[in-house]
């Protein structure tokens, strides 16, 4: 789940603060899909940075799986969004270096080795992962040889090797044609269903009515 | 905070990205080992070299007499059983060995047995001879084998154990003698000789007599250029050439410990004595160069690995100002700033430790061309050694770890400036 409460968050901009959320609240429970809408430039991806535990220099009450983000150190950090919480975003965010299978592994890979860390795990898992999201045969595949959809596919296999309690999306379906973009929105509503929180920030309507709530950030505050 | 093998698995996926980069640097730390290694390796083996050319006991005085002695207006100045006894009673003086010179001329004209080989028809050789207590030699030899021969049996003598390679390297080539095969015990070898007879016209004694030597061992303790045979030997010729008794040519005083031997060639120098630093002086300067120019060379080689941490440095930073998206990521994905700092520092350290090791390949590699080539050039150099270098365990561990901490210095600023990278900035 998610809990914010009078979240605050200023960008100084020379000796000028800009105020970009003033004062937001936000409840996103387990199985809710809750989309936000609103123009360029009102916050919308600064408000998921903070209810990803990225951004730390804000004022008021956070919670995210259970744990506060107030006072909460750079390695606890981490460990949170390594364990609990998922990102999905526009531009994809995978290593090109990387095959598809690799770039899943990498939250296994980031997790503090304990029993069932071993890279042979995490690479299983990694698997299983890709087959849900139906590229299961296209692991061994660089980035650049898959296509927009396929990739955004492998950027949620990442995203969910941990079972988060959290999936927080930056306009999953921004660069994805409407087919490509449907198989995303449908994976969203299937983890929603098997009891994840996720928190989708777009400006597409095919999303938004896959949502069960949609919010709109308008002047630095939701509604 | 990612575990050891997840940093190493990154790392390793970032190194795999940019093997030519990755290549380059190690290649750049590889030389810089490979100068290190190669270099203490040919300091080691030549410092060890010298100690076997002037191998000078650290506790040994060589007590002579003085040249213009004052001592013998003082009643000093003459080295006699009463001067080595003085000696030996000096505070730290653990023994002193007298060495008498033969006085009586001993000639050779025919090869050892054994040995074979042609001699050139004709050619006599003087045979300088010492006389030294045989308690000088005694490690060197067989328990009783050094001692004044009873009539017909042939006379033990002590060879300087250079003389061998001297031999070796130079006398037998140039006097179409057989050399010694690698290895080969000399000892019981004999040697007939003309007792009184002198190669100079005039200079023979009345009575020349048939004698053998024969070789007792080799030992460092005996001069290099004559022939040690049993104190009681010289004295029992000299009396039956009717030799005076003669003064000693030299006695040895062995130090208890390496630290007395200033306080002793002080003693030595008050009782009217001189001192011959000779050996030890020429062993130190040896020494002395051999260290300096080590060091000279091993400060290159560290200049080298710190150019190598630069060029690390300088390709990490390129490296990771290019990877700020990726880095980001990771940090989304549950990398702590703390984490993304290893990462970059254990590239540094696999582009290091990949150098190292190749490094310290290829300097083992140079040595032993180096040791052939020697080989080959300098067949019969006297002295020459097995190997101009030394490789210790310790000296490998070295030219790995240098670099590869070198590396991790040269990667401390980029990893810094990885952990800086802000992901809620670079992800919007
Ligand atoms: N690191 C930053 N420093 C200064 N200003 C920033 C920073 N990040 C964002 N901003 C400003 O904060 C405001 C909100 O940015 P944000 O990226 O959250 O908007 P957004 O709603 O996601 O817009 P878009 O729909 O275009 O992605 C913008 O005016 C932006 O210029
Ligand atoms: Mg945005």
């Amino acid at each position: 789940m998610i809990r914010l409460r009078g979240v605050k968050k200023c960008f100084r901009d020379g000796a000028r603060e800009v105020p970009v959320l003033r004062g937001v609240d936000l409840d996103v429970a387990p199985g809710e899909l809750v989309a936000i809408v609103g123009p360029s430039g009102s916050g919308k991806s600064t408000l998921l940075h903070v209810a990803g535990a990225l951004d730390r220099d804000f004022e008021g009450e956070a919670v995210v799986a259970g744990t506060s983000l107030a006072g909460l150190g750079e390695a606890a950090r981490a460990e949170l969004r390594n364990r609990a919480i998922g990102f999905v975003f526009q531009a994809f965010n995978l290593l090109p270096t990387l095959s598809a299978l690799e770039n899943v592994m990498l939250p296994g890979v980031l997790r503090r080795a304990g029993p069932g860390g071993g890279i042979g795990e995490v690479r299983a898992r990694a698997r299983d992962a890709l087959q849900r999201v139906g590229l299961g045969d296209r692991g061994g595949a660089p980035p650049a040889r898959l296509s927009g959809g396929e990739r955004q596919r492998v950027a949620l296999a990442r995203a969910l090797l941990s079972r988060p309690a959290v999936l927080l999306a930056d306009e999953p379906t921004g660069n994805l044609d409407a087919s490509s973009g449907a198989d995303v929105i449908r994976l969203f509503v299937e983890l929603a269903r098997d009891g994840v929180s996720v928190l989708v920030v777009t400006h597409e309507e095919r999303v938004s009515d896959a949502a069960t709530r949609v919010l709109h950030l308008l002047d630095g505050r939701l509604a | 905070m990612a575990g050891a093998r997840g940093i190493l698995w990154l790392a390793g996926a970032a190194l795999r990205a940019d093997r030519r980069g990755a290549a380059v640097n190690a290649a750049a730390a590889c030389v810089g080992a490979a100068a290190l290694v190669l270099f203490l390796a040919l300091g080691l083996g030549v410092g060890a070299a010298a100690r076997r050319l002037f191998p000078a006991d650290a506790r040994l005085v060589e007590v002579v007499p003085a040249r213009v002695s004052l001592g013998g207006v003082l009643g000093g100045g003459r080295l006699d059983d009463d001067a080595v006894g003085r000696l030996r009673a000096l505070p730290g003086a653990a023994a002193a060995w007298p060495r008498l010179p033969l006085g009586v001329p001993v000639s050779a004209s025919e090869p050892a047995g054994g040995l074979g080989g042609r001699w050139p028809s004709g050619l006599a050789l003087q045979l300088p001879i010492v006389g030294v207590d045989p308690a000088l030699v005694e490690e060197d030899v067989a328990p009783g084998a050094f001692a004044d021969p009873p009539p017909g049996a042939p006379i033990p003598t002590v060879l300087a154990r250079r003389l061998v390679e001297v031999y070796d390297r130079t006398l037998a080539p140039a006097w179409n003698l057989r050399r010694l095969p690698p290895g080969v015990s000399l000892v019981g070898v004999e040697l007939p000789v003309r007792v009184g007879h002198s190669v100079v016209a005039g200079a023979s004694e009345a009575r020349v007599e048939p004698e053998r030597l024969r070789l007792a061992g080799l030992s460092d303790r005996v001069p290099l250029y004559a022939v040690a045979v049993p104190l009681e030997t010289v004295r029992r010729l000299h009396r039956e050439y009717g030799k005076g008794d003669a003064a000693y040519g030299q006695v040895t005083v062995l130090a208890a410990r390496p630290e007395d031997v200033p306080a002793l060639a002080a003693a030595a120098r008050r009782m009217g004595f001189a001192v011959d630093e000779g050996e030890r002086a020429t062993a130190e300067r040896v020494a002395l160069i051999v260290k300096v120019t080590t060091g000279a060379l091993v400060l290159l080689a560290v200049a080298m690995c710190a150019l190598a941490a630069l060029a690390i440095a300088q390709a990490l930073s390129a490296s990771v100002r290019g990877r700020v998206r990726e880095l980001a990521v990771l940090q989304a994905l549950g990398a702590a700033p703390a984490d993304v700092r290893r990462i970059v520092l254990a590239e540094g350290a696999a582009i290091g430790l990949a150098g190292g090791l190749a490094g310290a390949l290829v300097a083992r590699g140079l040595a032993a061309l180096g040791d052939a080539a020697a080989a080959r050039l300098l067949a019969d150099l006297p002295f020459r050694p097995e190997s101009f270098f030394l490789f210790p365990p310790w000296l490998l561990a070295l030219g790995v770890a240098v670099p590869a901490l070198a590396a991790i210095a040269g990667a401390l600023g980029p990893a810094a400036a990885a952990a800086r990278v802000d992901p809620a900035r670079t992800l919007s």
